[in-house]
C-alpha cells in the first residue's frame, strides 16, 4: 500500500491574527475581521476588506529582516505563515532530503507596482521594484529567507491558487521528486484587484453574508498560510508528529465562462467528486465541508447546487469562514485549509457568520453557530475565476 | 512507463504555425521583436475573439494546432506556464487606474490579466473540464507545468495533457525590462550573442503548445524521460542531479549525443551554461536555440520544441550547433539545460522513440 | 433621440470591440442580450454600466438593475436621455 500524505506542520496569518491559536480563538469566539480599510491607499474607503494587522515593517521586524531591505507584502506575509509551519515540522533541525516550496500567488509585486508605475516607465526611481512585479520573484524571496529548499515553483490560478499548491506538491513527494513540500499561498490586498473585483459588481459594501438570500458580494481580505507535506513513514523518521492526513485532492474546470460558474456548478461537482473517489471515501464519510462560499449570488448557489449533486438528502455540515477571514483570493485555499485541520484537531464546526434567510435557488442552511462535534473527514474547496476548481480531504490519523 | 511529446506547435518571431525555422530561420537584428501572427479566423470565431488579447489568441491557436497534429479530440489536462500572463491586459487596466483614477475602469480588462485566463481561455475553446493549472515562476514556467503533467501521467491520474509556454512582451514591459538590465544596446546577430562580453540578451515572444501523452502513435516526436527543477543548485548539487537523471533513464554521459543550452549573449548568464557543459559534458556538442527565438520567461519551452523537432527528424540543423567539441551524432538522446539568472535552473532529458 | 441611438451605437463597438461592425449592423429594437441579436453576456452588461457612468453620469446600482435598461439600443437611449447628468 502507497504511503499516506501527512500534514507535519501549518501557519497562517490574516485579519484573524498571526499564528494558528489566534486564528481558532477568534474562530471558536465568532469574532469576524471584517472592517474599514486603514493600509490600504484608495478612495475606496466604503469597501468592507479583512486586513492584515501588521504593517510591513513589523513582519520585517518580527523576521529579523532589515527595514531597508526590499520585501513586498506578499512575501513577507508568506514568510510569516510559513515560519510557523516549518518550525512545526522543525524542517530545520531534521532536514529532508529535498523540499518543494509551491507557492500560490496571483497579485505578485503588485501592491508596490501599482504605487510606482509612473516612475517605471518614466524614470529610474523605484526601479529595484521592476524585478519584484512577477508572481515567482516573490516565492524565491520566500525561498532564500529559509535557505532550506531545492525546488520553488509558483501558481496562479486565482482564488484556487494555495489547494493547487497543495496538489502539486502532493504530487512531488508521490513520485519521490521531493521528500517533503511546503506548500499554500499568500496575497496582500492591492489597488489592483480591489478595483477589478469592484468592476465586476461583485464587493458587498457591509460584511458578506455567504449562503444567505440577502447575500449581495464578497468582501476582499489578506493572508498566507501554508501546510508542510511529507509521507506519514517520513514524518516517523524524522521523529515529528503528523496533524492529520492529506487524504485526497482533485482539479478540474467548470470551461464555462471566464468569471461565472456554469448554472448546475460542474466543477465544483466534478472537483468535490474527485476529492471524495481520490480518497476512497464516501460522501457520507465526510464530517464538515469548509466551502468556497465568498457570498456572491454565482459562488453561492452553484456550490450549494453541485453539494446537494454531490451529497444528495445527506448534506454534511457545511460553513464558509469568509464573513471571518474575508476572501483572501490566492491564499483562500491554504488559508481555509488550515482552518479545517483545525477544526478536525478540536472538533468543531466553524460558524458561518452573517447568515440570516435560505437562498430559493438551493435548499441548504450552513451552520451558523459554532458547532463542537467529532469530526474525522473535512473536505475544503476552492474555486477560482477561470472555472479552476479544486478540492480535498483532510483525515485524522487512525 | 514511457512518455512521449505528441505534437507542438509554435507562434515566435519565426515564422508561426510551422517548421520553416529548422531550414529557413529568420535572422534577428533588432534588440525587441513581437510574434509574427497568424491569421487566427480558422482557430477563433470573430466573437469569442473580441475580448482576446494577443496571447489568447496565439495560445488558442498553437493549442488547437498541437491537439490536433496529436490526432486527439480532447486532452486529459490543461496546463500553461507564462511569466507574466495576460500582461497587456494587466498594463491596460493598471494605466487606466494609476493615470484616470479609481474610476470607470473596465472589469473586461481585469478579467483577462488574471495569469489563470491562458488555461481557463483554452478549455472554454475546447470545452475541457480536466485538470487544469497555471504556473508562473519566472523562467522556469514552462518547465513546472511540464514537470506537473509528468508527475501525474506517471502517477496514473492522466494519460496526456496539453501542456504550454505563453508570453507576450509589451513594448512598455520591454522598457521596463530594459531598467533592469534584460536587453543589450545595438545590433543583434548570431555572432554579436555568442562573442557577447555585455549583459542582457535580444526579446522575443513566446507561444509553444505541446501535447504529452503515455501511448507511443506513429505522430510521436520523442520520448520525454524526465524533468527536474532544482532552486539555486551548487555545482556539485546540479551535477549530483545530472546523474541521478541518466542513471534513472539507464543511460551514460557518453549516452547523450548533444546537450541543448539556454545561451542567450549575456556574458554572466552565458557564463554558467559554459561551465555546465565543461563540467557535465565535455565531449559533447552543445544546442542553443534563443539565437532563433529570442529571450522570454518562457522561451526554455522553445528548448523542448526544437530539441523534440530534431529527435523527431533524427537531425540537427547546423544553425541549432553551438559548439562541437566532437562531430555531432545523429541524436538520439538529448539533454536540455536551461537556468534563469542562476536562481530557477530545469534539466530536461528527452529520446528518441 | 435617433441622433443619440446612433451615439450609443458607436460606443458600445467600441467599447465591447464589437470588430467590423458598423451602427447600420445593429438593429435599435433588437434585444442585446440572450441568443438573438447583438448576443452579449455579463460581462458586456458591467462594460455598458462603465459607460453609462463615464459617458453620461448615469449611475446603476447593480448589475441587475442593467436588465430592464440595456433590453435594446433604444431603451438604452430613452433611459440616457430621461436620466443623463452630462
Amino acid at each position: 500500500m502507497a504511503d499516506k500524505l501527512v500534514v507535519t506542520g501549518m501557519g497562517i496569518i490574516s485579519g484573524l491574527g498571526v499564528g494558528k491559536n489566534d486564528t481558532l480563538q477568534a474562530l471558536l469566539a465568532e469574532k469576524s475581521s471584517v472592517g474599514t480599510i486603514t493600509h490600504l491607499q484608495t478612495t475606496h474607503t466604503d469597501i468592507p476588506v479583512a486586513e492584515v494587522r501588521m504593517t510591513d515593517d513589523e513582519m520585517k521586524s518580527a523576521l529579523d529582516i532589515p527595514q531597508n531591505q526590499l520585501v513586498t507584502r506578499t512575501p513577507l506575509m508568506a514568510m510569516v505563515a510559513a515560519k510557523e509551519a516549518i518550525q512545526q515540522a522543525q524542517l530545520q533541525k531534521q532536514k529532508p532530503k529535498r523540499i518543494a516550496f509551491i507557492n500560490g500567488t496571483t497579485v505578485g509585486g503588485m501592491e508596490k507596482s501599482e504605487l510606482f508605475y509612473r516612475d517605471f516607465l518614466d524614470n529610474e526611481q523605484h526601479k529595484e521594484f521592476i524585478a519584484a512585479h512577477d508572481c515567482g520573484a516573490g516565492t524565491d524571496a520566500v525561498a532564500d529567507y529559509f535557505g532550506i529548499f531545492d525546488v520553488t515553483t509558483t501558481i496562479s490560478t486565482a482564488c484556487s491558487s494555495a489547494i493547487n499548491a497543495l496538489i502539486i506538491g502532493a504530487n512531488l513527494i508521490k513520485t519521490g521528486k521531493v521528500d517533503a513540500a511546503v506548500v499554500g499561498g499568500t496575497e496582500c490586498l492591492s489597488k489592483f484587484h480591489l478595483n477589478g473585483f469592484n468592476t465586476l459588481m461583485i464587493l458587498d459594501r457591509e460584511p458578506c453574508k455567504p449562503f444567505s438570500k440577502n447575500h449581495v458580494g464578497l468582501n476582499l481580505g489578506e493572508g498566507a498560510a501554508y501546510l508542510v507535506l511529507e509521507t506519514a513513514s517520513a514524518a516517523q523518521e524524522r521523529g515529528v508528529q503528523a496533524l492529520c492526513e492529506l487524504n485526497g485532492y482533485a482539479n478540474f474546470c467548470d470551461a464555462f465562462h471566464q468569471t461565472a460558474t456554469s448554472p448546475n456548478g460542474q466543477g465544483p461537482f466534478l472537483a468535490m467528486q474527485g476529492a471524495l473517489a481520490d480518497s476512497n471515501l464516501q460522501p457520507s464519510d465526510i464530517d464538515y465541508i469548509s466551502c468556497h462560499g465568498t457570498g456572491t449570488g454565482n459562488n453561492d448557489t452553484t456550490e450549494g447546487i453541485a453539494i446537494t449533486r454531490v451529497f444528495g438528502e445527506h448534506i454534511p455540515d457545511f460553513s464558509s469562514t469568509k464573513a471571518f477571514t474575508g476572501h483572501t483570493t490566492s491564499a483562500a485555499g491554504s488559508v481555509e485549509a488550515v482552518i479545517s485541520i483545525l477544526a478536525l484537531q478540536n472538533n468543531f464546526v466553524p460558524a458561518n457568520l452573517n447568515f440570516t434567510e435560505k437562498m430559493d435557488e438551493v435548499d441548504i442552511v450552513p451552520v451558523t453557530k459554532t458547532k463542537h462535534k467529532e469530526i474525522q473527514h473535512v473536505m475544503n474547496n476552492s474555486f477560482g475565476f477561470g472555472g479552476n476548481d479544486s478540492s480535498c480531504i483532510f483525515s485524522k490519523i487512525k | 512507463m514511457d512518455i512521449f511529446i505528441q505534437s507542438a506547435a509554435h507562434i515566435s518571431i519565426q515564422n508561426p504555425l510551422c517548421e520553416d525555422w529548422f531550414e529557413n530561420p529568420i535572422p534577428h537584428t533588432e534588440g525587441y521583436n513581437r510574434s509574427i501572427e497568424p491569421d487566427y479566423k480558422p482557430f477563433i470565431n470573430p466573437i469569442a475573439a473580441r475580448r482576446m488579447g494577443k496571447l489568447i489568441k496565439r495560445a488558442i491557436a498553437t493549442s488547437v494546432s498541437a491537439i490536433q497534429s496529436a490526432d486527439l479530440e480532447q486532452v486529459d489536462a490543461i496546463i500553461t506556464g507564462t511569466g507574466l500572463g495576460c500582461i497587456e491586459n494587466t498594463e491596460k487596466f493598471l494605466s487606466a487606474m494609476v493615470n484616470e483614477g479609481e474610476q470607470f475602469l473596465q472589469p473586461t480588462f481585469f478579467m483577462q490579466s488574471t495569469h489563470n485566463t491562458i488555461s481557463s481561455q483554452i478549455a472554454l475553446h475546447q470545452k475541457c473540464n480536466g485538470y487544469n493549472c497555471t504556473y508562473s515562476h519566472r523562467g522556469t514556467s514552462f518547465e513546472s507545468g511540464l514537470s506537473d503533467a509528468l508527475q501525474q501521467m506517471l502517477l496514473g491520474r492522466i494519460n496526456n495533457a496539453l501542456v504550454g509556454g505563453h508570453d507576450e512582451m509589451t513594448p512598455d514591459y520591454y522598457n521596463m525590462l530594459g531598467k533592469i538590465g534584460y536587453w543589450k544596446q545595438g545590433e543583434i546577430s548570431e555572432q554579436t550573442l555568442k562573442r557577447s562580453n555585455t549583459k542582457g540578451s535580444f526579446a522575443g515572444e513566446t507561444s509553444v503548445a505541446l501535447v504529452v501523452g503515455t501511448t507511443h502513435t506513429q505522430h510521436s516526436l520523442c520520448k520525454l524521460r524526465d524533468v527536474d527543477l532544482l532552486y539555486k543548485p551548487s555545482s556539485e548539487s546540479l551535477k549530483q542531479a545530472v546523474e541521478r537523471m541518466l542513471q534513472q533513464a539507464n543511460l551514460h554521459v557518453s549516452d547523450i549525443n548533444a546537450v541543448m543550452l539556454g545561451t542567450s549573449g549575456d556574458c554572466d548568464f552565458d557564463e554558467t551554461y559554459k561551465r555546465f557543459a565543461q563540467t557535465n559534458f565535455p565531449n559533447t556538442p552543445t544546442l542553443w536555440y534563443k539565437h532563433l527565438f529570442g529571450e522570454s520567461f518562457t522561451a526554455a519551452a522553445f528548448s523542448v520544441y526544437a530539441a523534440a523537432t530534431c529527435l523527431s527528424k533524427k537531425h540537427v540543423p547546423q544553425h541549432l550547433v553551438y559548439n562541437t567539441p566532437k562531430p555531432l551524432e545523429q541524436p538520439h538522446n538529448i539533454l536540455i539545460y536551461n537556468h534563469f539568472q542562476n536562481i530557477n535552473h530545469s534539466l530536461i532529458l528527452l529520446s528518441q522513440c | 433621440m435617433e441622433e443619440l441611438i446612433t451615439e450609443l451605437k458607436k460606443e458600445i463597438i467600441d467599447v465591447l470591440n464589437l470588430e467590423g461592425m458598423t451602427p447600420d449592423d445593429i438593429d435599435s429594437d433588437a434585444p442585446m442580450f440572450g441568443d438573438e441579436g447583438l448576443a452579449l453576456d455579463s460581462i458586456d452588461a458591467l462594460e455598458l454600466i462603465v459607460l453609462l457612468e463615464k459617458n453620461y453620469g448615469i449611475k446603476l446600482a447593480n448589475a441587475a438593475a442593467g436588465k430592464e435598461v440595456f433590453k435594446s439600443v433604444r431603451t438604452m437611449a430613452e433611459y440616457v436621455s430621461k436620466n443623463r447628468t452630462k
